[in-house]
C-alpha cells in the first residue's frame, strides 16, 4: 500500500512539474529587438503626382477615332518619385528615394520605415520632396489646354478636366516638410504620417 | 528472424541521435507512468485528442469573441472566472500539448526508421499537419491581440510583405495611423477556424494507408491528460499580455515558446533570410523519406507469398497493419484464393509471418519456415551441451540494449526478432520441444511497436486462439510474454526472475518427443495433399 501511495505521489508530482513547465513556457518573457530605444515610424499611403504633357486633340483627329476612343486632351507622362530625408538635430539620419508601388510605379506610395533612436528631446526634420522638376512650360501647356475646354460645349471634355484636376489634387504635394522638436521616450513610438485632408505631415504619439 | 544482423542504415548519425533522445524521453515517461499508461507512446493519437479538445474548447470561445474589439473581448473572456478563464487557458494549453505530442510523434517515426517508402505519404501529410497546427496556433495568438499577438502579427506581416501576393503591404495596418481594420481580424478568425477543418482531411490522408488506425489514446490516458490540463487551466490560467499598442515597444513580451520559439531570431534577420531558413528546414524535413530510404532487400525486402503453401485463409490480410495484402484469384486451378502482397505498401514489418499457419508468407528470411530453420540450426544452448534446458528469451530488435544484456546476464538464451509480431507460434512450440525450460517473449510496449500491432497479434496468437495460434498441447506455464520498456529495467528483470522461478520446478520433456511437425514442413517433404 505505501508503495502504491508513493507511486501515485510520484505521478502527481511529475505531472505537476510538467504542467508548471508548460504554463511557464506559455508566457516566457522574451525581450524584443531594441526595446530600450525610442522609435520613429514613418508611415503613409498616398498617390504620387502624375507629371504629364498634354495637348488638345483637333476635331479632325477626333473624327478619325471611334466614338468610345475620343478624348479631347491627350497626355503622356510618368509618375513622380520622391526624395525622403529624415534629419535629427541637423544630422541626416535616413534618406531614400520613394516610388509608387507596382512595376510601372503607377500605384500609390506605401511607406513604412522605422528608425531606432536614443531617447531624448530632439529636433526632427522630415522632408518629402518630388524629385522631378516640372517645366513651367509643361504646366502652362496643361493650363492652356484646360482653358481651351471652356470653349468645348461637350460635357465629356469638362468631365475630363475635372477628373484630371481631382487626381492632381489628391496626389502628394511637390514638397512636404516637418520641422519640430519632439520628446522621444524609451519604448515609445513617434509616428509621422500624412494627413490627406490637410495635405501635410502629422505627428502622433498615441492612438487617436 | 533470430539473431538477425543489425541494419547498417540504423547507424546513421541523425537517426541514432533521435533514437537516443527518444529513448531518454521514453525511459523518463516509463519510470513515471509505466509502459501501460505512458502518454509518450501515444503521441500521435494524443495529438488528435488535443485537436478534439481544441475544437471543444474553441467553440464556446468563438461566440464570445468580437472581431470589432478583439483585445477587449478576450480580456473579458480571461476575466470571467467561471467559464471564460479556464476554457481559454485549457484551449491554449491544449494547443501547446498538441505541438509537443505531434513533435514527439515525428521524432518517434524518424528514430524508428518509419519515415520512408510506403510511409512517405504519412510522413509528408504529418509534416503538413504539424505546420498547419502551428499556423493555427499563431492565428489564435493574434486573435487575442495582446502584445504577443501584435508582435506575431507584425513579424508575420513583414514576412508576407516580401512575397508578391498582397496588393498593399500588410505591415502598414499596424502602423498606428488608424485602427487595425476589422477585416484583418475577420480573415485571421476565418483562417483560425478553417485550418482545423483542413486538418480533419489531412488526418484522413495521414492514416489512409494504415489498417485500424488508433486515432485516440486509451481512455485512461485521454481523460488523465484532459484532467491534468484542466487543473492547470484552473489553477494557473494562461497569462494575457498587455493589449496591443502600436505606440508601445514593450521591453519584454510574454511569448509562448512552443509556438514562437523562433520569434527573437526572425525579428533580427531580414525576411529573405528568414524565408530561406524556414524553407530550408521544411525542405530537409520533406526530404527525409528520400534521405532515410533503404534498399528493398534484406531486412527491408517486402513480404513474399509461397503459392504452394497459401491456403487462402485470409488471415494475413486481416493482420497486416498496412493493408498491403489482398486476396486474388489463383491461376493454378486450386479453388482457394491466393494472398498477394502490394510491395509499394509493404513496410517489411513481418507481421504476416506470424499470421500464417502454413508459413506461406513473410519477408525473405523471416517467414515461419525460416524461423524454424534457425531454431533447428541453433537449439536452446544448454540442451546442446546435454544439460538442463535454458530459458529462451525472444527480444524485439527495438528493445533497449541494456535490458537485453541484463537478461542475458541472468543466464537466458537471448535471441532477437525484428518484431515479436513476426514470431510464429510454432517456434515457441519447437523451442520447448527441443528442451528449453521456458520461453519468455519480450515485446515493446503495445503502443510503442514499430510494426504497429506486433504485441497485440502475438498475444492473440499465443493466448486467444487467433489464427496461427499456439497449439493447445503446448504447456502455457512454460511460456510468458512480458514488456521490455526503456527505463523500467527492474520491472523487466522482475518479470524474467518470476518466470524463471515458476518454470524451474517444471518437468522438461525430452527433445522433440511431443513436437508435431507443422503443416508447411509436411508440404516441403512432399507429403502435402
Amino acid at each position: 500500500m505505501p508503495q502504491r501511495a508513493g507511486r501515485i505521489l510520484k505521478v502527481v508530482l511529475g505531472t505537476a512539474a510538467m504542467l508548471v513547465l508548460l504554463v511557464l513556457q506559455s508566457a516566457a518573457p522574451v525581450p524584443g529587438p531594441n526595446g530600450d530605444d525610442a522609435r520613429l515610424r514613418l508611415s503613409w499611403r498616398a498617390r504620387p503626382e502624375r507629371i504629364e504633357v498634354c495637348r488638345q486633340v483637333s476635331d479632325d483627329e477626333l473624327a478619325k477615332l471611334g466614338e468610345h476612343m475620343r478624348r479631347r486632351i491627350e497626355c503622356t507622362g510618368r509618375f513622380a518619385t520622391y526624395a525622403l530625408t529624415v534629419a535629427l538635430d541637423g544630422h541626416t539620419l535616413h534618406s531614400a528615394v520613394v516610388r509608387g508601388a507596382g512595376l510601372r510605379n503607377d500605384r500609390p506610395v506605401f511607406l513604412l520605415d522605422e528608425i531606432a533612436l536614443p531617447p531624448g528631446k530632439r529636433r526632427l526634420r522630415v522632408v518629402f520632396q518630388r524629385r522631378e522638376q516640372v517645366e513651367t512650360s509643361e504646366a502652362r501647356d496643361l493650363d492652356s489646354v484646360a482653358g481651351a475646354f471652356e470653349r468645348e460645349p461637350a460635357s465629356r471634355a469638362r468631365r475630363e478636366t475635372m477628373e484630371r484636376a481631382r487626381r492632381s489634387g489628391a496626389a502628394i504635394p511637390p514638397l512636404l516638410q516637418l520641422d519640430t522638436v519632439i520628446e522621444f521616450q524609451a519604448g515609445r513610438v513617434v509616428l509621422v504620417t500624412l494627413d490627406g485632408e490637410r495635405r501635410g505631415f502629422r505627428v502622433l504619439t498615441q492612438a487617436d | 528472424m533470430i539473431n538477425f544482423p543489425q541494419d547498417p542504415d540504423l547507424m546513421r548519425l541523425p537517426e541514432r541521435a533521435a533514437r537516443g533522445l527518444l529513448g531518454g524521453i521514453d525511459a523518463a515517461a516509463n519510470r513515471l507512468y509505466g509502459w501501460r499508461w505512458n502518454p509518450v507512446h501515444q503521441s500521435g493519437s494524443l495529438a488528435v485528442a488535443m485537436l478534439l479538445l481544441l475544437l471543444a474548447t474553441g467553440l464556446p470561445l468563438i461566440f464570445l469573441y468580437r472581431i470589432g474589439s478583439p483585445a477587449e473581448s478576450v480580456a473579458l473572456i480571461a476575466a470571467d472566472p467561471w467559464l471564460g478563464s479556464w476554457t481559454r487557458s485549457l484551449h491554449r494549453y491544449a494547443s501547446d500539448l498538441f505541438l509537443v505530442a505531434a513533435g514527439l510523434h515525428m521524432l518517434r517515426m524518424f528514430a524508428q526508421g518509419r519515415s520512408w517508402g510506403p510511409r512517405t505519404l504519412a510522413w509528408v501529410s504529418g509534416l503538413v499537419l504539424f505546420g498547419t497546427g502551428v499556423v493555427c496556433a499563431w492565428t489564435g495568438f493574434v486573435m487575442a491581440w495582446d502584445s504577443f499577438g501584435e508582435r506575431l502579427a507584425r513579424d508575420g506581416a513583414r514576412y508576407l510583405d516580401v512575397l508578391p501576393i498582397l496588393s498593399e503591404p500588410l505591415s502598414r495596418i499596424f502602423a498606428g495611423d488608424s485602427r487595425v481594420p476589422s477585416a484583418f481580424f475577420f480573415v485571421n478568425l476565418f483562417v483560425h477556424i478553417g485550418l482545423p477543418l483542413a486538418m480533419g482531411a489531412l488526418i484522413w490522408l495521414h492514416v489512409m494507408r494504415t489498417a485500424r488506425p488508433a486515432l485516440l489514446p486509451p481512455r485512461r490516458v485521454t481523460w488523465g491528460v484532459v484532467a491534468a490540463l484542466t487543473v492547470a487551466a484552473v489553477l494557473l490560467p494562461a497569462r494575457l499580455g498587455p493589449p496591443a499598442d502600436p505606440f508601445q515597444i514593450p521591453a519584454t513580451t510574454p511569448v509562448d515558446l512552443l509556438t514562437a520559439w523562433w520569434l527573437p531570431l526572425s525579428e533580427r534577420i531580414t525576411p529573405a533570410a528568414g524565408w530561406m531558413l524556414g524553407l530550408g528546414l521544411s525542405s530537409v524535413l520533406l526530404l527525409v523519406p528520400l534521405l532515410s530510404r533503404r534498399p528493398r532487400v534484406g531486412r527491408w525486402a517486402p513480404s513474399d507469398v509461397d503459392a504452394r503453401l497459401c491456403t487462402g485463409c485470409d488471415q494475413c490480410t486481416q493482420d497486416c497493419p498496412w493493408e498491403a495484402i489482398t486476396m486474388v484469384e489463383r491461376r493454378d486451378g486450386r479453388a482457394t484464393l491466393l494472398a498477394s502482397v502490394n510491395t509499394s505498401r509493404c513496410v517489411s514489418c513481418g507481421i504476416c509471418s506470424g499470421s500464417c499457419a502454413p508459413m506461406g508468407i513473410g519477408p525473405p528470411g523471416r517467414t515461419g519456415r525460416d524461423q524454424l530453420a534457425l531454431v533447428r540450426a541453433q537449439p536452446p544452448a544448454a540442451l546442446a551441451e546435454g544439460g538442463r534446458g535454458s530459458i529462451v528469451a525472444l527480444c524485439c530488435n527495438e528493445a533497449p540494449r541494456a535490458h537485453v544484456e541484463a537478461i542475458r546476464g541472468r543466464g537466458a538464451d537471448v535471441r532477437s526478432l525484428s518484431c515479436t509480431g513476426n514470431l510464429h507460434s510454432s517456434v515457441v512450440e519447437r523451442l520447448l520441444a527441443l528442451g528449453a525450460q521456458g520461453v519468455i517473449v519480450f515485446t515493446c510496449g503495445p503502443r510503442d511497436c514499430a510494426s504497429r500491432e506486433g504485441p497485440k497479434w502475438l498475444d492473440q496468437r499465443l493466448y486467444h486462439e487467433r489464427e496461427a495460434e499456439l497449439q493447445e498441447r503446448v504447456d502455457r506455464r512454460r511460456l510468458r510474454v512480458a514488456v521490455l520498456a526503456p527505463g523500467n529495467l527492474r520491472e523487466s528483470l522482475a518479470a524474467y526472475d518470476a518466470f524463471a522461478g515458476e518454470v524451474a520446478p517444471l518437468h522438461v520433456p525430452g527433445g522433440g518427443v511431443d513436437y508435431v511437425e507443422p503443416e508447411c514442413e509436411a508440404v516441403e517433404a512432399g507429403r502435402a495433399p
